[in-house]
């Protein structure tokens, strides 16, 4: 099953700086792709158009069989309940403790109090905080705020996790840490795309590499490697 | 569309957001109440003032006193005569007695009573017209060559003057009221929209995560409609407060020496009427939708879901 295909996709900003150019991609159910390529060749381009945070100037981009592109401006939330998304700089609210803070991702989706807590408390384990869920965001280290990030993001159990640059604040001891959880997100069936530019953890993961040229895809590696 | 409803997601952050920015929520409720006071003042003068113009061209348009000492003769010469003109509609004779009786029922229970002795109250002509419009006309028949009343007519009272000077004062005032009411309600829409703007800021962070996991876009709009509706509710309440209590301690009073002096019968009077419960609820109203839109402007500025 596909689960994300790219179809003659092109991205133009508003300053006619053309950020991805005609990609055709597919993905399926259950890859873990690396996006790889160096700094402004268009990574995170590709993640905002999947989360619809901007929409494509041409082209057809479709989720699990269903094109994105004409989705009514209130349909919006519905696929991004579908879609968990990871950042560089973590984007914790900072006035609330580990629990509350993902608590709060499914607070405002509607989910309701018992449901809250029992998946908090669950998704904590499977991250390896559950003993930290009442310490604050600056508490903690930064790998720790990376792994409530991703628990935040796989609490509603999406099919779809996204992580644009996570290990980019991060040592490499940690990084591998983080690696390892979100191969093991994967594992439990998770389709995982991660943008990346760091060379060693590609390399060690020995995964699918799609590789980004100014907005062009010059590579797609079954179990490739970056810049070896 | 699944909005759950979570009063503390929408009434809690309110409260927070006006202790955060408390001079700015409190000078935007201010506005929206002394605006919305003003309009209020402005209404009930209107009304007032059309429900006397209502009583003097439905009811008594011209009432002709007679002297005490008028003969029968002179009396029914003149209500004939009356009756001959073709503009009159309807000429009713009210006598001393009637006029007393219809005064005491009007002023039942009130102090005055008691101080009237014998009968001080004239007999008089009551003449209603076909057309309001020759009401002067018809009145100046009861003046003769020198000025005077004709002979055994005391007093003639039409309320001509009152009219006139009434609906010059209405466009004049209307005018320049509106032009105050519609700054007034712009700057009273920066306020709120700016208290807004500020809440939005303060909670940008959360609002990010809302739309990155899903929340729906009136989920994310909802607290701060409410926030911008409530402090149009607010300042809609205490323009009414404002109101309340002007209307029962000046307009009630100002209203009763105006019918005293103009002896208009049977005048409905506004401070005691039900139109001003109507008021006063859609001063309430329109302060909402003033909190309300302006929240929206902010949103539509501020707020891209
Ligand atoms: N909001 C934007 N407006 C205009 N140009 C943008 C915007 N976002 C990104 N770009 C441009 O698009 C290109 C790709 O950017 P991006 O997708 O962020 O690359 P990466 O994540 O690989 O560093 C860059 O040239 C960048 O300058
Ligand atoms: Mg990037």
């Amino acid at each position: 099953m596909n689960m994300i295909e790219f179809r003659n996709v092109s991205k133009i900003y508003e300053n006619d700086s053309a950020a991805l150019k005609d990609i055709n991609l597919v993905i399926k159910k259950g890859e873990f792709v690396f996006m790889v390529g160096p700094s402004g060749s268009g990574k995170s381009t590709f993640i905002k158009l999947l989360i619809k945070e901007i929409s494509s100037t041409t082209g057809t981009i479709f989720i699990a069989g269903r094109n994105i592109c004409n989705l009514k401006n209130n349909r919006i939330p519905q696929l991004r309940r579908n879609i968990g998304c990871i950042f560089q700089d973590y984007k914790l609210l900072s006035d609330r403790t580990v629990f509350e803070n993902i608590a709060f991702a499914l607070e405002v989706i509607g989910k309701p109090n018992y449901i809250i807590k029992a998946q908090v408390p669950q998704v904590l384990k499977l991250v390896g905080l559950y003993n930290k869920m009442d310490s604050l965001p600056h508490q903690l280290s930064g790998g720790e705020q990376q792994r409530v990030c991703i628990a935040r993001a796989f609490v509603n159990r999406p099919p779809i996790l996204l992580a644009d640059e996570p290990t980019g604040n991060l040592d490499p001891a940690t990084s591998e840490g983080i690696m390892k959880l979100l191969s093991r997100i994967n594992l439990i069936g998770t389709t995982v795309v991660m943008a990346t530019h760091e060379k060693s953890i590609v390399n060690a993961m020995r995964r699918r590499v799609v590789e980004l040229e100014d907005g062009i895809i010059i590579r797609d590696q079954k179990r490739g490697v970056y810049g070896s | 569309m699944s909005l759950v409803f979570r009063p503390k997601h929408i009434f809690g952050e309110t409260f927070s957001s006006l202790r955060r920015n408390f001079l700015m929520g409190f000078t935007a409720i201010t506005t929206v109440a002394i605006t919305l006071f003003i309009v209020g003042v402005f209404s009930i003068i209107v009304f007032d003032i059309q429900s006397v113009l209502n009583s003097i061209e439905n009811q008594v348009e011209i009432a002709v006193y007679l002297k005490d000492n008028i003969s029968d003769d002179l009396k029914i010469y003149i209500e004939d005569e009356i009756k001959e003109w073709p503009e009159v509609e309807e000429v009713t004779f009210i006598s001393k007695d009637q006029a007393l009786e219809r005064f005491k029922t009007q002023n039942e229970g009130s102090d005055i009573l008691k101080e009237i002795q014998g009968n001080p109250l004239p007999a008089s002509f009551e003449i209603r017209l076909k057309d309001p419009q020759k009401i002067e006309q018809v009145a100046l028949r009861f003046v003769d060559k020198d000025g005077g009343n004709i002979e055994g007519v005391d007093e003639v009272i039409y309320g001509r003057n009152y009219v006139k000077k009434l609906f010059s004062i209405t466009a004049v005032t209307g005018t320049i009221a509106l032009l105050i009411i519609i700054i007034l309600v712009l700057a009273t829409m920066v306020l709120i929209f700016n208290t807004i703007r500020l809440s939005i800021y303060a909670r940008r962070k959360e609002i990010e995560v809302m739309k990155l996991v899903g929340a729906t876009n009136w989920y994310v709009r909802a607290p701060f409609l409410f926030e911008g509706s409530f402090e149009g509710f607010i300042g809609g309440g205490i323009a009414v407060l404002l109101l309340y209590f002007l209307n029962r301690f000046l307009l009630i009073k100002g209203e009763t020496a105006l019918v005293e002096t103009m002896r208009i019968k049977n005048l409905a009077l506004l401070g005691t009427d039900n139109v001003i419960i109507f008021i006063y609820l859609a001063i309430i109203v329109i302060g909402i939708l003033i909190g309300l839109l302006s929240s929206g402007f902010a949103l539509r500025r501020y707020l891209k879901v």
